[in-house]
C-alpha cells in the first residue's frame, strides 16, 4: 500500500498532460465532426522537432516550445482546408470519407517517420530532467520529478488560454457556435473555413508541443504515435465526444489507470484495460462518464 | 438490364472455369501460391466492403478478426489435436462472436465511434496475442506442415467464390442490400420506414467477420506459420482498407479489383525493393488519401458513373431537341 499515494501522484501528472492531447483533439472534433487518427502522429512529429533542435542548438527544450507552437501551427493550417475539401464533397459519404483520409494520413506520417528517424528510442535531455520534490509525511513517500511538475503546469496554462479563447473571444464565440450547428453558424457570418483551419490549426500545434513534454518525460520513438492516438481516442470518449469540460476529469483517469497498471500489474496489459473501461463505458453511457457527448 | 445481368453471369461462370482449371496449366508453385494469396486478399476485401462500403461503417480492425480465425485455428489444431475441417468452422465461428461483442455497444452509436472502437480492439487482441502463453507470444506459432499448394488454391478459391456469391446475392439481389445502404444514407429515415437498424448492422458485421475468420483459418495451415505481426498486425487492416477505398466502396466488383491491383503491386514491390517495406506503407497511406481526394467512388465507382454520365447528356439533348423539330 505504501506505493498507492505514489502511483496517485504519478497518475494525476500524467494525466495533466493527457488533457491538452485530448481538449485540442476534442474541440477539432466538436467543429469538424471527424475523428483525426493522426494525432499520435502530430505528437510524434512534434516530439521529433523538439529533440532535433535541442541536438543542433543545445538549448533547452522547453524554450522551443513556442516556435514548435508556431511551425506546427502553419503546417496544421494548411493540411485542414484538404480535409475542409474531402468534408465538404458531395460524392460518397463525406464523413466516412474524413475518416479514411486522416487514417491514410496517420499511416503515410507514421512510415515516414520510421523512415526518417528509425526504430530507435529516446529521449530528450532538459533542464527540468534531473530535479525531483521528496514530500515524506504521515508516512508515505511521494516523489515528484520536477519535469512531470513542469508538465502539469503546461497543461494547466494550456487549458487555461484554451479556456479564455473559446469563452471571452469572438473567435471562440464562432467555434462554439460552429460546434452546436454549422449551418446556422455559416448564416449568421461565421466564415466555417477559416475558423476550421485555425481551430486545426491550434490543435496540431497543441499536439506537436505536448509531444516535446512528452518527451522529456517518457520517450520519443517514431512509434509512439499509435498509443498516443488511442488515449486520445479513450479520453474523447471518456468525457463524451465534443463535450470538452469532461476532457479534464477523463484524462486524470486514463493516467491513474496507467500509472496504477504500471506499478501494481503488468504494464503491458495497459491497453487491454483501455480497452475493457472503453468498452464499458460504450456499453453503458456511450456518451461518456457524464452523458454530454454528441 | 436482364441482358447485362445475364452477361455478367456468363462473364462470372467463365471466370469461375478458368480458375478452377488453371492449376491444371499452372505448374509453378511459385506462380500457384501468388495466385492463392490473391485469391485471398480478394475475399478479405469484400468482407470488409459489407460493413464499409454497403453499411457506412469503418472497421479499421479487420485484421483482428482474420488473426482471432488464424489464431482459433492453430490453437484448435495443435493444442486440442482436432482435425482442420473441424477447426476451420470454429475459425469463422469466432471471429463471429467476436464481431457481436464488439459491435454489440458500438453499432448503437455513430460511425465516429465504432471506428475507435474497432481500431482500439484490433490493438488490445495484438497486445494479448504477445502476452498469452496459449499463443505463443512474440515468438507465434508453428502449425503441422500440409505440402499441397493445388489443396489450399482451391480451398481458397471455393471459399472466396461461395463468399461472393452469397454477399453477390444478399446485397446486389435480396432486400438485405438495400436495407444497408438505406441506413447508410439515412439511418433515421430508415427507421421511419421500419427497419431495425442495429440488428441489420450486426448482421452485416457478422456477415463481415466470419468469412475473414474462415480466410484466416485457411492462411494459418496454408503458411504454417503465424505470429502477432503477420496475422494481426496493422499491415492486414491496412491493405483491406487502402483496397477497397482504392477500389470502389459499396460494389462487390470494386473491392475485388482494388485487391487484384494492390497485391499485384505489393508482390512486385516486395520482390525488387523489399528491403523499402516502410517505403509500401507510405505509397499505402498516400494511395488512400489520393484516393479520397481525386476517386471518392474509387476505380469501380467513377468508371461505372462516367459511363452513365455520359448517357444521360445525350438523352437530354435528345429530350430539348424533339420538340423544336416538331415546330
Amino acid at each position: 500500500m505504501e506505493l498507492l499515494p505514489q502511483a496517485l501522484c504519478d497518475g494525476i501528472l500524467l494525466g495533466g498532460i493527457y488533457i491538452t492531447i485530448a481538449i485540442a483533439f476534442s474541440l477539432t472534433y466538436g467543429v469538424m465532426h471527424v475523428i483525426d487518427f493522426a494525432v499520435g502522429e502530430w505528437i510524434m512529429f512534434g516530439a521529433f522537432t523538439g529533440f532535433y533542435l535541442n541536438k543542433l542548438t543545445g538549448l533547452d527544450p522547453f524554450i522551443f516550445l513556442p516556435l514548435i507552437f508556431v511551425i506546427y501551427f502553419g503546417v496544421g493550417y494548411l493540411v485542414q482546408p484538404v480535409i475542409h475539401r474531402v468534408l465538404s464533397g458531395t460524392k460518397g459519404n463525406p464523413f466516412l470519407m474524413g475518416l479514411v483520409f486522416t487514417f491514410g494520413l496517420a499511416m503515410m506520417f507514421r512510415g515516414l517517420a520510421l523512415t526518417v528517424f528509425g526504430f530507435y528510442s529516446n529521449s530528450i535531455p532538459s533542464m527540468f530532467s534531473e530535479g525531483a520534490f521528496s514530500f515524506d509525511r504521515f508516512g508515505c513517500s511521494v516523489t515528484i520529478p520536477t519535469v512531470r511538475l513542469v508538465g502539469l503546469v503546461y497543461a494547466l496554462a494550456i487549458t487555461g488560454v484554451l479556456h479564455y479563447l473559446l469563452k471571452k473571444t469572438n473567435f471562440g464565440l464562432g467555434v462554439r457556435a460552429l460546434a452546436q450547428h454549422k449551418d446556422a453558424a455559416g448564416l449568421m457570418g461565421v466564415n466555417s473555413k477559416r475558423t476550421g483551419s485555425y481551430v486545426y490549426g491550434i490543435y496540431v500545434g497543441i499536439s506537436a508541443m505536448t509531444g516535446v513534454l512528452l518527451g522529456c518525460i517518457l520517450s520519443i520513438g517514431a512509434q509512439m504515435g499509435n498509443d498516443y492516438t488511442i488515449f486520445a481516442f479513450f479520453v474523447v470518449v471518456l468525457a463524451g465526444m465534443g463535450y470538452l469540460a469532461g476532457v479534464p476529469w477523463a484524462a486524470l483517469l486514463l493516467g491513474l489507470v496507467q500509472s496504477i497498471f504500471m506499478i501494481y500489474f503488468d504494464p503491458s496489459h495497459t491497453l487491454l484495460a483501455v480497452f475493457a473501461i472503453l468498452y464499458l463505458i460504450l456499453l453503458i453511457s456511450p456518451r461518456g462518464l457524464f452523458g454530454k457527448g454528441v | 438490364m436482364k441482358a447485362t445481368s445475364n452477361r455478367g453471369m456468363q462473364a462470372m461462370l467463365i471466370l469461375g472455369a478458368l480458375l478452377l482449371a488453371l492449376p491444371l496449366a499452372v505448374h509453378d508453385t511459385f506462380v500457384l501460391r501468388v495466385l492463392t494469396e490473391a485469391i485471398m486478399w480478394i475475399g478479405l476485401a469484400i468482407a470488409f466492403d459489407v460493413i464499409a462500403g454497403y453499411t457506412g461503417y469503418l472497421n479499421f480492425g479487420h485484421g483482428a478478426f482474420f488473426g482471432i480465425g488464424a489464431y482459433t485455428i492453430a490453437i484448435l489444431m495443435m493444442q486440442a489435436n482436432l482435425p482442420f475441417a473441424l477447426a476451420l468452422p470454429a475459425g469463422g465461428l469466432a471471429a463471429g462472436l467476436l464481431a457481436l461483442v464488439a459491435g454489440f455497444p458500438t453499432l448503437r452509436l455513430k460511425g465516429a465511434y465504432f471506428a475507435i472502437a474497432t481500431w482500439a480492439l484490433s490493438r488490445a487482441i495484438q497486445q494479448l496475442a504477445l502476452t498469452m502463453d496459449i499463443t505463443g507470444g512474440p515468438d507465434g506459432m508453428r502449425l503441422t506442415a500440409f505440402l499441397n499448394p493445388q489443396f489450399f488454391y482451391y480451398l481458397m478459391l471455393i471459399t472466396v467464390g461461395l463468399t461472393f456469391a452469397l454477399l453477390w446475392y444478399l446485397l446486389e439481389r435480396a432486400p438485405f442490400g438495400l436495407k444497408l445502404k438505406a441506413i447508410r444514407e439515412d439511418e433515421e429515415g430508415a427507421k421511419a420506414l421500419g427497419l431495425n437498424p442495429t440488428k441489420l448492422k450486426m448482421q452485416a458485421f457478422i456477415l463481415s467477420a466470419v468469412p475473414t475468420g474462415i480466410l484466416g483459418g485457411i492462411y494459418a495451415y496454408w503458411i504454417t506459420f503465424i505470429d502477432p505481426s503477420s496475422t494481426l498486425g496493422d499491415l492486414v487492416s491496412d491493405q483491406a482498407v487502402v483496397m477497397v477505398v482504392f477500389g470502389g466502396m459499396g460494389t462487390l466488383f470494386g473491392p475485388a479489383i482494388g485487391a487484384l491491383l494492390i497485391f499485384a503491386f505489393k508482390t512486385i514491390f516486395w520482390a525488387y525493393l523489399s528491403d523499402f517495406q516502410l517505403l509500401y506503407i507510405i505509397i499505402l497511406g498516400a494511395l488512400i488519401a489520393v484516393s479520397v481526394i481525386f476517386i471518392p467512388n474509387g476505380l469501380w465507382g467513377t468508371l461505372v458513373r462516367r459511363k452513365q454520365d455520359k448517357i444521360r447528356p445525350e438523352h437530354e439533348i435528345a429530350a430539348a431537341v424533339a420538340p423544336e423539330e416538331g415546330n
